[in-house]
């Protein structure tokens, strides 16, 4: 039976194979689309989880909110991963990491660098506490002395075998010798480890023992024993405050109380943050690597239930529409004896057959697509082929499928009456109408839907691309590393400067983008405690930067090498101002400090105030800024080119670098690309909008196609009829495809608010952000028309165009 | 003289053979005649009624309508020419499923771009006259056979066509039901209506006042 079942449900996709091609090729995309998403979140949740006791680890963040600056580090104090050790019975061990940037590294008898891009000191419990085996060298002992280091194989090779590893002598900068005392393998993909790629013992850095307990910079991870709870652990957690902040703190501020120190709404608190919710949950401060979200993580789930829905109500529809052409089938077979049952069952193994089929091809295309798909994700996501699981759950799902989109064609087709189906009159009896008119109304709602959110994310894109950064990001190219050129550093940059190809350049560590950051806190003279204390970032720069980065200065002048005393003055921007609580003119001249601990205060004169210009992203508001004049080794070499032809300059400038840092990597960005990546998440999310908005019109309009097509052939009759009675062509297209225009005009009405209320609220994320205009509203109903239009009104013509004798014949 | 038909052939090919549908047809129709066309299932009775309506195309032959050279005009010209003086009635009726009597009276209207105010008199002119002004918001379900058809002739007449074409009136409907409609189209036919109809029913063609034999598309 069921062999007959398979046989007869194989002729009858054969036999309609329109009909066929439709349904499987909107499955097939709806799969597809859905397989890789899932892969996508399968691999988002899996961050981290591969660390021994991973459930146990979890990470001490901390809020401070000091001199007027909110911070949410994602780092602790010093002195914490051994306090909670000493003082907490549930932690059973806790190491730290201190970021160190990135790198330069050679072996000390050769001349070429590598650089690593992501360097940190580590406790030497590292190997233990991630379960982190050494492909060679001792766990125990491996980053236990000062000046040592290990590398991942990547890194290694670079250099020398995995197994000549140990004991090679690495020079870092050009200056440090360390000695390899042990290689890992690489770091997974899926781990807030991934970008690093060398450790070096934190024995070897002093700080690491500093009892400062004001500064945060040290990512302490900390793992509990098995039997507790971290819920318990926040109440003595903020017992540390009491314990060793305060009285640290008192060292340098006598007098200081808890009562006034909160009083003036400062606070400085600590949490636990699992380290398996690093990955989605976290969004702090300089994280160890770049964090997603479960906002995306749920965004994207939606989008591939969107997808699959969108893909049965597809199948529903078409079904249930040509069950027109089955209805004589199902008389007779009702007729010849079978039960509703037998037919059902009939039904769904057709439906379940295509949607093997499709998932056949699904596969397909989601293998074809899938370099593409990653490089739009940004991930290195693979099908798992071989995993008996994979295809369990692949096969569950389509069975499922199969059964959930066959179920209401099934039991609405087994419902026909054999005698009217018989009699041939049945045509208009066939019912279901509202149904599937409903099913497209939801799913060009959806689409209109996505349409909107594309446009929405699409126009916030370009606006942060285009708004005024009180800077100009264009036609700079920053060149990394330039500390390499040594004592050279100056002259390089006048050597730059010569090249007719420059309009200015600056040596800084700090630009607007993202690069290096310091911040620290400032009082003002004749203020002198530290409830007044601005915190602000203090970048070092010299006095060409302002003019290369084409800043505005509102009030007082730029540094200057005439002026002896630059090197005690400050230019602050007009976010300062406003915490200072003056104009910018009175700001000229005013003093200020930021270390009370000293006996004679040093303090800096403010000698001129800039236009405020965005350091960080648009997401956050412009904080207080001060830029001092600094000749210290810098880390960039930013230089603003005249337009022109772009690859001279840079192979002009390569030519110098080679003359001054010979050996060193000449490694090179253009500032405008480099503030883009700060937006990389939102890039991401629009080109992922983008690709599944226009999926899941396709999807769409398939369905309609097939409804159109279906819908003309139903009335037919009523066609011939009109047109003998003197209806044109245009009469009939117009009026077939109207009525499907409505459901599209319903469909934009549903989901124009729920567009406007999902995107008002994603745009909440900027503190600067467009307006919704009508016209993205305009827009995206005028789309869905036009495709709507499209897809129907060749059915439409079609239609419209057939001599009624034919379909008038009474046989 | 209303139309005119000159060695009409029609034909398909199939398999290589030419099969005619209809073989030199000549016939020439004067205003106010009532012509009864007979003959066997597959003579091409009602290929030639299509033909005659401007349904459907013919491969050889002249057909004068009105004067107006059917064969050389172009499809636009033609489409108004029909709309314009032939009316249809069919043996299954072909009513509109979902309008109800007094729209199915008035959908030929609306192609023809009559005003509002006019094809509401238009419309109760004719519900009157074949007094069926009750039934006017009844759907085509709710109504016998007979009733049905009734609506049909009226939806036909209601432009005020020249001709009727009308393909086995009486083939669904019962003996009296179609005594009912032969004697209808014979008072339209006194009115002045050129009636042809396509039927089997020697007592039906009677009603006529000339009758065309087909036999294998060929006038006998």
């Amino acid at each position: 039976m069921f062999k007959n079942n398979i046989k007869i449900a194989w002729r009858n996709l054969k036999k309609q194979p329109f009909f066929t091609f439709l349904n499987t090729f909107g499955l097939a995309i709806g799969m597809a689309g859905a397989l890789l998403i899932c892969l996508f979140i399968h691999d988002e949740l899996s961050y981290d989880k591969m660390f021994a006791d991973a459930e146990r680890i979890y990470r001490i963040d901390t809020d401070i909110k000091f001199g007027g600056a909110e911070i949410k580090a994602s780092e602790a104090a010093a002195p914490m991963a051994e306090v909670m050790l000493r003082d907490f019975p549930q932690v059973e061990s806790a190491m730290r990491f201190r970021d160190r940037g990135s790198l330069l590294l050679r072996k000390s008898e050769t001349s070429t660098n590598t650089k690593e891009p992501r360097v940190a000191f580590a406790d030497s419990t590292f190997f233990d506490f991630f379960g982190i085996n050494l492909l060679v060298g001792d766990s125990k002992t491996a980053l236990t002395q000062p000046n040592t280091l290990i590398l991942t194989k990547t890194a290694a090779e670079k250099h020398f075998g995995v197994d000549d590893a140990l004991g090679q002598r690495l020079l870092l900068n050009n200056a440090d010798t360390y000695t390899v005392t042990g290689v890992i393998d690489d770091l997974p993909k899926n781990s807030f480890l991934r970008d690093h790629s060398v450790f070096m013992a934190m024995s070897g850095y002093a700080d690491s023992r500093s009892p400062d307990w004001g500064s945060h910079n040290y990512f302490t991870f900390i793992k509990l024993i098995p039997s507790a709870n971290v819920a318990d652990f926040q109440v003595p957690l903020n017992t540390l405050f009491d314990n060793y902040l305060l009285p640290w703190a008192q060292n340098y501020f006598p007098g200081i109380t808890k009562e006034s120190f909160l009083a003036s709404g400062n606070y400085v608190n600590y949490h636990t943050m699992p380290l398996t919710d690093i990955h989605l949950y976290s969004n702090r401060q300089s994280e160890m690597s770049a964090n997603s979200t479960m906002q995306n993580v749920y965004i994207l789930s939606f989008i591939s239930l969107f997808l699959i829905v969108l893909a049965c109500v597809n199948f529903m529809n078409l079904s249930t529409a040509y069950s027109l052409k089955r209805a004589k089938e199902v008389g007779i077979r009702r007729t010849l004896g079978s039960n509703k049952i037998d037919l059902v069952r009939q039904f769904l193994i057709e439906s379940g057959l295509i949607s093997f089929i499709s998932l056949l091809v699904a596969l397909v295309v989601a293998t074809l697509v899938l370099p593409f798909f990653n490089d739009l994700a940004g991930k290195s996501i693979t099908i798992p082929y071989t995993n008996p699981i994979f295809w369990g759950i692949l096969l569950l799902a389509t069975i499922i499928l199969g059964i959930f989109s066959g179920s209401y064609p099934a039991f609405f087709m087994s419902r026909f009456m054999p005698v009217k189906t018989l009699k041939g009159g049945g045509q208009s009896d066939v019912g279901g109408g509202n149904v599937r008119n409903a099913l497209v109304v939801f799913q060009f709602a959806i689409s209109v839907f996505l349409i909107v959110s594309t446009i929405v994310v699409f126009q916030q894109l370009t606006f942060i691309q285009n708004k005024d950064l009180g800077f100009t990001k264009d036609q700079v190219v920053l060149i990394d590393d330039v500390f390499s050129a040594g004592s050279q550093v100056e002259a390089l940059k006048e050597e730059v400067l010569k090249l007719s190809q420059t309009k200015n350049a600056t040596l800084s560590y700090y630009f607007p983008t993202p690069s290096s950051r310091s911040n620290g806190s400032f009082v003002k003279e004749g203020s002198l405690s530290q409830e007044n204390a601005v915190q602000m970032q203090t970048w070092a720069v010299d006095e060409d930067y302002i003019g290369t980065m084409d800043m505005e200065l509102i009030a007082g002048r730029n540094f200057s090498n005439e002026f002896g005393t630059d090197s005690t003055a400050m230019i602050i921007n007009e976010a300062t101002l406003k915490i200072l609580g003056v104009s910018a003119e009175e700001a000229l001249g005013l003093k200020m400090t930021d270390d009370l601990s000293v006996e004679e205060l040093r303090f800096s004169t403010i000698i001129g105030v800039v236009k405020n210009f965005h350091y960080e992203s648009l997401r956050e508001n412009i904080g207080a800024l001060g830029l001092f004049m600094d000749r210290q080794p810098s880390g960039m070499l930013a230089v603003r080119l005249n337009a022109g032809d772009f690859s001279t300059a840079i192979a002009k400038i390569e030519g110098i670098w080679n003359k001054f840092a010979p050996g060193q990597p000449f490694s090179y960005r253009f500032m405008d690309d480099s503030f883009n990546t700060t937006y990389d998440a939102e890039q991401r999310l629009g080109k992922i909008f983008m690709v599944f908005t226009v999926l899941s019109i396709l999807i769409a309009c398939l369905g309609l196609f097939g409804l159109a097509a279906f819908n003309a052939q139903k009335r037919t009759k009523e066609i011939g009829i009109r047109k003998v009675l003197g209806a044109s062509v245009q009469q009939i297209t117009y009026r077939l495809t109207t009525d499907f225009l409505k459901m599209v005009g319903i469909s934009i009405l549903i989901s124009l608010p729920i567009g406007w209320f999902a995107m008002d609220k994603w745009l909440e994320d900027f503190s600067y952000r467009i307006e919704i205009g009508w016209w993205v509203f305009a827009l995206a109903a005028l789309l869905a028309i036009g495709v709507a239009v499209l897809t129907v009104g060749y059915q439409s013509i079609k239609a419209a165009v057939v001599n009624p004798i034919k379909s008038l014949r009474t046989e | 003289m209303l139309l005119q038909l000159n060695n009409i052939f029609k034909w398909v090919n199939s398999g290589g053979q030419r099969i005619f549908l209809l073989k030199d047809i000549n016939l020439e129709v004067q205003e106010g005649e009532f012509i009864s066309i007979m003959g066997p299932s597959g003579s091409g009775k009602s290929t030639l009624l299509n033909v005659i309506g401007m349904l459907d195309g013919f491969d050889e032959g002249e057909y004068q309508f009105l004067d107006e050279p059917v064969h050389s005009i172009k499809e636009k010209h033609r489409a108004n020419l029909y709309k314009e003086y032939i009316g249809f009635v069919f043996q299954s009726y072909h009513l509109l499923d979902e309008l109800t009597v007094k729209e199915n009276l008035e959908m030929p209207l609306l192609y023809k771009k009559y005003k509002g105010a006019e094809r509401k008199a238009m419309v109760a002119d004719m519900l009157d006259r074949f007094n069926i002004v009750g039934k006017k918001d009844l759907f085509p379900a709710q109504l016998s056979g007979g009733q049905q058809q009734l609506v049909g002739i009226a939806r036909a007449l209601i432009s005020n066509p020249k001709l009727i074409l009308a393909d086995e009136p009486t083939g669904n409907l019962n003996s009296k039901q179609g005594e009912e409609i032969m004697e209808l189209f014979k008072q339209l036919n006194d009115e002045g209506v050129t009636i042809i109809q396509v039927t089997h029913s020697e007592k039906n063609a009677a009603y006529g006042s000339r009758i065309i034999n087909l036999l294998d598309g060929r006038m006998i």
